[in-house]
């Protein structure tokens, strides 16, 4: 068990630089997940940690020891690749024992760890079957076994589980939760899958284009996004985001938004005029047929079993509002969304960043 | 969808039509191996099976024998019989040397060959394209425009007539080919197998050895069997640069002479010359097999 240090990371392939100074403090026994959309970079970190991209500037530090020019056999990691990269030539048995074999820890230690990692990842009739013989989720798993045989002090998971069906994936989101809990190792995890980010992690790490855009626990992440690019990369479906200006009432601040005033929390650091993206998650929007709230027209409606999603257009907007309740809606129908101002987040439209509520506001 | 009957049986027909095509010069020398001089050439008429088979050839050239013994002073030719007596249609030590130098330049070949192509693969350095076509450049001269300098310098390195000589310099010749097939197959390997391994606790040469090279055998095998036929059937840069020392094609050369062609030696010898390569071809055989990285990697 470890901690993980990475100070001012920059990656360069060339000219081409993929990761922008990354700064980012693991602390022992978390679990941390990068998220970030496809090429942005989190397996390029994910490698640079485990010593197989070169560090083209900056430090990082395993465990307080500075680890740039250490070899990987000697960070004491272990890695579940992209695309498993498991030894064809080795039965599912001589892939997990493959690293002990190289400590030349003990045969029967070498047996009960095998054991003990196939119980868990459900392995045991397939331990003398060569990995082409496999399902694609059964190598994920000897992959995922591989990792788990040994002791090291910090695991890095690159998108372990993007290949196996739904209930197979939430099975083994579980059971890596809680061999973490278990096993207390320090674990970097890569997704673009927001549900697996948002229910392993003890820290999001959210990555755009190789910066990081926000660090925070899931709901941190999930409530107050810092910015435009977290508001609408979490969460699905996604925010609505409509675009607009601060106008004031005789109550106070509104936003205004298509000749529609709407009511603002007061707290809020805005001044008249003020060009701003108004944020509201479909769950804070009160779906109802009649009465105050925007107008739309119902386009598609999705029943989910507890909730129902409803996308409606106001205008050549898209809307879409999630409710717990039995609505009878159906297409083309005229539908009233009300956002609930407790939950509206402000963005400043140039900066993209989130508009904060003055302190007093608590 | 079921193939008729007669589709198949037709297939069956042209393969074996074409088989028969490509074996019938092999087939005719193993016949000409065990007929007797006399039945070699008959200007009357070509002899196939009409003849009393007999095994001369294979004592004089495989076994040693004299063969003013065992034909009483009447070959083909009778006069090519061997100076000072000695038998010159012995083949025992030229299939000794044959092998030496097949087996010891394919062994060469190989280790010098799976370092540069990983070296070439795996390592991303200044001018490495550049680099394998200078390797593949190398082969695109002929053998016989290197030959001149090659004799002066292994003369001077006392190289010339030994089996080290022999060895590098069909080394040399392989090399290039050997590079690129081995490169080709080492690509193929995934770079994060390497990198699993590393992760796993291995040295650079212990993965090399213990993942990567086991995924390749296929191609080792494949380039082995290469640089063995090649040497084996190597002629021109032996019979430059040995005189005691003769590889198989060199030898059987000896075999026609002003005076006349002795076929029935030579077609014994050549014959026996097919059984080494043949074996190695069949130790070697089991290990090319395709897909050894299939499993490795999400497809
Ligand atoms: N060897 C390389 N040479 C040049 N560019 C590279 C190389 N490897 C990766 N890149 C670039 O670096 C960026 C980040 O790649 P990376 O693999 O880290 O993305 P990722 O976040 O893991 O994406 P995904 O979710 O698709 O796996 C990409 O734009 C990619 O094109
Ligand atoms: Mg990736």
């Amino acid at each position: 068990m470890a901690s993980v240090t990475i100070s001012d990371a920059i990656k360069k392939y060339g000219a081409l630089q993929v990761l922008h100074g990354i700064n980012l403090d693991i602390r022992n026994g978390q679990f941390i997940v990068l998220l970030g959309p496809s090429g942005c970079g989190k397996s390029t970190l994910l490698r640079m940690i485990a010593g197989l991209e070169e560090v083209t500037a900056g430090e990082i530090s395993i465990g307080g020891s500075k680890m740039n020019d250490v070899h990987p056999k000697d960070r004491n990691i272990a890695m579940v690749f992209q695309n498993y990269a498991l030894y064809a030539h080795m039965s599912v048995r001589e892939n997990m024992a493959f690293s002990m074999r190289l400590k030349k820890v003990d045969k029967s230690k070498i047996a009960e760890r095998v054991g003990w990692a196939a119980k868990i990842l459900s392995l045991e009739p397939f331990l003398d079957r060569m990995p082409r013989e496999l399902s694609g989720g059964q190598r994920q798993r000897v992959a995922m076994g591989r990792a788990i045989v040994r002791n090291p002090d910090v695991f890095l998971f690159d998108e372990p589980l993007s290949n196996l069906d739904a209930k197979l994936r939430v099975q083994m989101r579980t059971e890596i939760k809680e061999l973490h809990q278990n096993l207390k190792t320090t674990t970097i995890y890569v997704t673009h899958d927001q549900i697996e980010a948002m229910t392993m992690a003890d820290v999001v790490v959210i990555m755009r284009d190789g910066n990081i855009e926000q660090v925070g626990s899931p709901l941190e992440v999930y409530d107050n996004p810092a910015n435009l690019f977290v508001a609408e990369f979490i969460g699905s479906p996604g925010m609505n985001i409509l675009e607009g200006t601060i106008g004031e009432d005789s109550v106070g601040k509104t936003f205004d938004f298509h000749g529609f005033s709407m009511p603002l929390p007061q707290d809020f650091k805005v001044h008249a005029g003020q060009n701003v993206l108004y944020g509201i998650r479909p769950e804070h929007v009160i779906t109802s047929t009649s009465g105050a709230g925007l107008q739309a027209t119902v386009k598609v409606v999705e029943p989910t079993g507890p909730e129902t999603h409803i996308y409606a257009d106001h205008g050549d907007m898209e809307l879409c509002s999630v409710s717990r309740e039995r609505l009878a809606l159906s297409p083309q129908s005229e539908v009233r969304f009300l956002p609930d101002i407790d939950f509206v987040h402000l963005f400043d439209a140039k900066t993209k960043i989130a508009i904060l509520k003055s302190q007093s506001a608590g | 969808m079921k193939t008729p009957l007669s589709l198949v049986a037709l297939r069956y027909a042209a393969a074996m039509f074409i088989t028969v095509i490509f074996m019938f010069p092999i087939f005719w020398w193993g016949l000409t191996s065990i007929k007797p001089a006399s039945d070699i050439f008959n200007k009357d008429e070509v002899v196939v099976f009409d003849f009393k088979p007999t095994l001369i050839n294979y004592r004089v050239t495989v076994l040693g024998e004299s063969p003013s013994m065992l034909t009483g002073g009447g070959t083909a030719s009778g006069t090519t019989m061997g100076t000072g007596g000695e038998n010159s249609f012995d083949g025992r030590k030229t299939i000794f040397d044959s092998i030496v130098i097949a087996i010891g330049s394919t062994i060469f070949t190989l280790a010098v060959s799976l370092g540069a192509a990983y070296a070439l693969s795996r390592m991303a350095f200044r001018g490495n394209q550049l680099y394998l076509n200078w390797i593949l450049s190398h082969r695109f001269l002929p053998p016989i425009a290197i030959i001149v300098p090659l004799v002066f310098m292994f003369h001077n390195l006392g190289l010339r007539d030994t089996y080290l000589g022999l060895i590098l310099v069909h080394s040399l010749i392989n090399l290039p080919i050997a590079v690129l097939l081995l490169k080709s197959f080492l690509d193929d390997v995934p770079k994060e197998l390497d990198q699993a391994a590393m992760i796993d606790g291995a040295t650079r040469w212990q993965s090399f050895r213990m993942v990567v090279v086991p995924m390749i055998r296929g191609g080792i095998a494949a380039t082995a069997v290469l640089c063995f036929v090649f040497s084996w059937t190597e002629f021109l840069l032996s019979l430059f640069l040995t005189s005691e020392i003769r590889t198989l094609p060199v030898k059987i050369t000896t075999f026609v002479t002003s005076t006349g062609s002795e076929w029935g030696f030579i077609s014994a010898l050549g014959t026996s010359a097919m059984l080494p390569s043949f074996i190695f071809i069949l130790l070697v055989q089991r290990h090319l097999v395709r897909g050894l990285t299939m499993g490795a990697i999400k497809d």
